[in-house]
């Protein structure tokens, strides 16, 4: 929060009047002044040369500054992983700074940062790369600290467990983002079996062994094929001495990577929705793969991909934010891996516009390639893209990312310093022939994330749908909707029981949970009391008959010292209720009239109390409709996923592990295995809180 | 064998490290070349011929301290208006004109100024100007753009502020650290109250335009690939003639006060781990103990290294995250801002993490050492020095020496400032500033949903 910056504001057609201020009696010109003459400008200058041992090294230097930066790229990225170890180049790029020759982590850090310099690696698809930055006089540290880390890493256990630990917690949070859902969902839609579409996950992060990480890093941190690319206030004969100092005596070849699954040929449009209950916006990815690095069509849809998307001067955004307004924004951009170049186009649209956006986006992308551009459009965005240049190569560090970008993507020698006039080039005819070729509107993979019963039905016209969980696991349409009946309980098998759950947050026992079920005249009362520290309190009492139908739910408390309560009635079929319950925006008054409520549904508080009638089995699946304090009727889905053991009052409890989804936020129940299957914990995903019986 | 070899080789490395660093290394000097024109707009130009870019870069003296109670939020409101279109510049073309000329552009808000900049090809440097001048001398205040732009910074509250953990917690706690009647300026947060934003009007926005956004309250530092002889000339032909206002209120002074001494505690909806913050207020950048201050929070709480987050990450393992904060919503030349944060690992409760934060900096604050203070001279002259890579960065350190250090040649002495901080200053400040007596704390816990 050091500096708010303005946002980008929608425009509207109108131009309203301006009151000029009192200072604007003299008038300046009325015009921008045309540009001025710039000396053509050439690509700054730089050094190559292949060391004895295969490493190639880059040198750009520049005196502006006493500073110098070095980066060792090496072919070594996610793209080696095992399969079923995805992760593990992204582990080992993280454990190489955590210990290395005779230094430990506090070591290198202390070092590094003892200089004021910086030290880190981080593993891409393709390459993997170890990078540190210091004032020029620190250069021979800077050198020993990057041999150490990238010849002698030591991958002591603790900081194995550590960074592991780390990266599931990251992990964890990437569920509760849906960008993130969306970009692992397009990878691997788009790239399938073949490495670039698996991403790392529990299960493979968790597999990763300490020996694995080792072999790993003596296999594949080897010069050939490796680029040391050094930017800053050294010239070339230095940087070679120091480069010979540090890396001459590293040898060797990695092994020929391991033979990858071919990409899917995609030849019609699908859509693929990850369901996330709740959600209530939608976010759009659309796109293809298109071809490889050094295709020279590469320019013309550089220029094509900025007409519809690069920027906030561009189609999609004006289109689908400017005049729509359906968006915060709207982009494209195409991506290239040494293997395979792609292109995409995003949007975050609210549930209501999905459909609409979505077809208004593929229309775009249609139209890229059916229709020429007009000159205007065409000849100002290769102005931008050419005009940019000057910023592009301001310091050594952009050259040298640049130029060692075209040697890893294995693209033409002269590549940077014939980019601009090749861009310069390209006419608009040939832009839409790289459009029409590689915007595959005909063809292309969607990702959809977002809540599948607000979207599943709008979007199911537009193209053969798809609907997964946010773990990827198919979601069967049915279990979307409200149908009559639910699972058949035997409401004459129930039991008066009292019971009580600890609510921990972080582990740490915040409250309690104290509920009974207690039989009335001719039906059943249902009482709930919670209390979360001083936060929450609330108490919630449902009545129903002896047959589970709803007659009355009444619930009231107190949420961060605001008063919440509602009013439920069951009459003939409908529910009507009223109320304030807790929203986005704090308190939010409900009011609801006869909604119809499908015979079997029950109160969503009951759900709890019917858990245990229920058959649970190792592939059990039930859906229980809900009417929500909001007066939703909606289907929750609970699948048993597994078994695990469950420590109630320190003593061990088989238990179903089940995921629950179709509420707001997706949970995770434990029922105990043997009946009479009672709810052992509660515990909703990406949340510190868990419910946990007491006895 | 190989053991003893490597030891000798890092014996050697030493040698030649020891060597190296005899002659410390500044940041390259800049000429600076200044001028005001006769209607009081100052402009300093540095002139670097190693790439084709330039930076235009607009200072004016108003910022979050400049407001008055029941207008929080204005500066920043104003910023967004600069962007509405001026009299010969619509809507949203600021951005175009720039973008179409492969420039970069943008402004903020701090609490003592407000910047406006570009970044673009060396031969654009004509048309910055000119945006620059043609909004100075006719923005459009309408009613139609202002509640367009209240609006707008109301969604940017709510993306940035009430939908982000610690945020709002910090923005709006922090400032209490300052006393709402003798020192308002710093005693709220920038981005304002949702209330005090729908309250501004037109005349409010005309008035702070007239008053604030006049040349004889505007600085222009100019950057890069041009002559100063250019400079001026374009700058007298589109700046020239835009009349000078009235003079400026005199500046807003800070009296003592403030929740000095408090722990609050504070729900947090967005966050899901418990964090505590921690801030005593210290003295603005002019004042002779601001070095060595900027100095300690580098020891205490930057880099893996700090004494913060070996205590706390690595040690004793109850924070997954620690820093220092060193005025964390800008400079302020009336009061300065000295702090740290932890967010707790999985399972710490907050008042744990608490304490343990508060034995650290208790511990932090004693018992420096020479190798600690030239860590931290190394990082402050190193982050000085990759500070001032491009044009842009450039142009942000010759104001920050014209506004909070008062003159445009402070760029070039303010390191030596630093340099003669002595590990007795370190302790003095230490004891004189990070005293429990002095800290506002706040204990931030995740509101359970």
């Amino acid at each position: 929060m050091r500096a708010l910056r303005p946002l980008v504001v929608a425009v509207s057609a109108a131009t309203a009047v301006a009151l000029l201020a009192p200072h604007a009696g003299a008038q300046g010109p009325t015009r921008p002044p045309a540009p001025m003459p710039l000396t053509p400008a050439q690509f700054p200058p730089f050094a190559e040369v292949t060391l004895p041992n295969g490493l190639r090294l880059l040198v750009v230097p520049s005196t502006k500054q006493p500073v110098l930066s070095v980066t060792l790229a090496l072919p070594a990225g996610s793209l080696h992983d095992p399969a079923g170890r995805s992760g593990l180049a992204e582990l080992m790029a993280g454990l190489l700074t955590k210990g290395a020759g005779a230094r430990s982590a506090d070591e290198i850090s202390a070092a590094i940062e003892g200089v004021g310099g910086t030290i880190g690696a981080a593993a891409g698809a393709d390459f993997l790369q170890v990078s540190t930055t210091v004032l020029v006089n620190d250069r021979e540290l800077a050198f020993d600290l990057l041999a150490d880390v990238v010849l002698r890493p030591t991958f002591p256990a603790t900081e194995v467990d550590l960074l592991r630990t780390q990266t599931l917690s990251g992990l964890a949070l990437q569920k509760s983002q849906p960008s993130a859902i969306a970009s692992r969902a397009f990878a691997r839609g788009l790239f399938g079996e073949h490495p670039y579409g698996r991403s790392a996950d529990e299960t493979s992060v968790g597999a990763i062994t300490r020996e694995e990480i080792v072999t790993f890093h003596s296999q594949r941190m080897r010069p050939a094929g490796a680029l040391l690319v050094v930017a800053g206030a050294v010239d070339a004969a230095e940087a070679r001495r120091l480069a010979e100092r540090a890396f001459g005596g590293w040898t060797g070849t990695a092994p020929a990577a391991a033979a990858a699954r071919a990409i899917p040929q995609r030849t019609r449009t699908e859509i693929l929705l990850v369901h996330r209950p709740g959600s209530v916006q939608a976010n759009l990815v659309v796109g293809n793969t298109t071809w490889l690095p050094i295709d020279t069509r590469s320019y013309a849809l550089t220029l094509a991909n900025e007409v519809l998307g690069g920027g906030s001067d561009s189609r999609l955004f004006d289109i689908l934010r400017e005049r729509k307004g359906w968006t915060y924004g709207a982009y494209s951009s195409v991506s290239r891996r040494r293997g395979i170049g792609s292109f995409s186009a995003t949007a975050e649209v609210r549930n209501a516009v999905a459909d609409s956006a979505l077809r208004e986006l593929l229309v775009q992308l249609r139209r890229m390639g059916a229709e020429p551009m007009t000159a205007e459009e065409f000849d100002r965005k290769k102005q931008t893209l050419v005009g940019r240049f000057p910023l592009q190569v301001e310091t050594a560090d952009a050259v040298a990312s640049q130029v060692a970008n075209a040697r890893l993507l294995g693209l033409p020698t002269d590549y940077v310093q014939t980019y601009r006039q090749r861009l310069a080039a390209v006419t608009a005819a040939q832009a839409q022939a790289a459009a029409r070729a590689a915007i595959r509107a005909d063809a292309a993979y969607i990702v959809v994330v977002g809540d599948a019963t607000a979207l599943a039905k709008t979007l199911a016209p537009i193209a053969p749908l798809t609907i997964v969980d946010v773990d990827g696991k198919p979601v069967a349409a049915a279990d979307l909707e409200v149908r009559a009946g639910g699972p058949a309980i035997d409401a004459s098998r129930l039991v008066a029981t009292s019971d009580s759950f600890s609510v921990l947050v972080q582990g740490q026992v915040f409250g309690f949970q104290a509920s009974s079920l207690v039989r009335s005249d001719d039906g059943w009362t249902y009482t709930e009391r919670s209390q979360l520290a001083t936060i929450i309190q609330q108490t919630t009492t449902v009545t129903f008959g002896a047959d589970l139908a709803m007659r009355r739910t009444e619930q009231t408390g107190r949420i961060q010292g605001q008063e919440m309560g509602v009013r439920i009635t069951y009459a003939g079929g409908k529910a009507t209720g009223e109320g304030q319950v807790p929203g986005a925006q704090g308190m939010e008054p409900v009011r609801f009239a006869d909604v119809a409520v499908p015979a079997g549904t029950i109160d969503e508080n009951l759900a709890s109390v019917v858990l245990p009638y229920l058959v649970w089995t190792p592939d059990a699946r039930h859906t229980l409709n809900v009417l929500t304090s909001k007066g939703a009727v909606q289907p929750r889905t609970y699948a048993v996923t597994g078994e695990e053991s469950v420590t109630i009052a320190g003593a061990p409890v088989v238990a179903f592990k089940i995921s629950v989804s179709g509420g707001e936020a997706p949970a995770v129940m434990w029922v105990e295995k043997a009946a009479p299957h009672r709810l052992l914990k509660i515990a909703p995903v990406g949340q510190p809180i868990e419910f946990v019986r007491v006895r | 064998m190989r053991q003893v070899r490597r030891q000798m080789m890092r014996a050697l490395g030493a040698m030649a490290l020891g060597a190296g660093a005899l002659a410390a290394q500044a940041p390259t000097p800049v000429k600076v070349e200044s001028f005001t024109l006769p209607n009081g707009l100052t402009v300093h130009v540095v002139e670097d011929h190693s790439a084709q870019v330039v930076a235009v870069n607009v200072w004016y003296d108003v910022g979050s301290r400049n407001e008055r109670a029941g207008r929080t939020g204005f500066a920043h409101l104003f910023e967004h208006m600069m962007f509405q279109g001026s009299a010969n510049v619509q809507k949203a073309e600021h951005f175009q004109f720039i973008e179409r000329a492969g420039g970069e552009m943008n402004g903020s808000t701090q609490p003592d100024r407000t910047n406006y900049y570009e970044a673009l090809p060396s031969n654009r440097l004509n048309l910055a100007l000119w945006l620059e001048a043609d909004r100075m001398r006719s923005l459009a205040v309408t009613a139609e753009n202002l509640k367009n732009q209240q609006e707008a910074v109301k969604e940017e509250r709510r993306l940035r502020v009430d939908n982000q953990p610690y945020t709002g917690a910090f923005i709006e706690g922090m400032p209490a650290l300052f006393d709402r009647t003798s020192c308002f300026a710093y005693s709220h947060s920038i981005i304002g109250s949702m209330d005090d934003l729908n309250a501004a009007t037109v005349a409010d926005v005309q008035a702070f335009f007239d008053l604030y956004y006049a040349p004889n309250n505007a600085t222009l530092v100019v950057t890069g690939d041009v002559t100063p002889a250019t400079v001026r000339r374009l700058v007298t032909e589109y700046f020239g003639s835009i009349p000078r206002g009235a003079a400026v209120p005199p500046a807003v002074t800070c009296g003592e006060g403030g929740a000095a001494g408090r722990v609050e505690r504070v729900a947090d909806k967005n966050a899901t781990l418990p964090a505590v913050l921690t801030a005593v207020r210290t003295v603005p950048p002019s004042h002779p103990d601001h070095p060595a201050l900027e100095l300690l929070s580098t020891i205490l709480g930057s880099g893996e290294s700090s004494r913060l987050n070996r205590a706390l990450v690595r040690e004793r393992r109850v924070a997954a995250g620690t820093q220092a904060l060193f005025n964390p919503f800008g400079p302020m030349r009336a009061a300065g801002l000295f702090g740290a944060l932890a967010i707790a690992n999985q399972g710490v409760a907050a008042d744990s993490l608490a304490a343990t934060l508060a034995d650290a900096l208790r511990q932090g604050a004693e018992g420096f050492t020479d190798a600690e203070l030239t860590k931290a001279k190394n990082s402050w002259r190193a982050s000085t020095i990759l500070g001032r890579q491009t044009a842009l960065s450039l142009s942000e350190a010759v104001h920050y020496a014209a506004l909070y250090l008062g003159s445009a040649a402070a760029v070039n002495t303010d390191a030596a400032r630093y340099e003669a901080v002595t590990v007795a200053d370190l302790q003095r400040v230490a004891r004189t500033y990070l005293r429990p007596d002095r800290a506002l704390t706040l204990i931030i816990s995740p509101e359970a949903r």
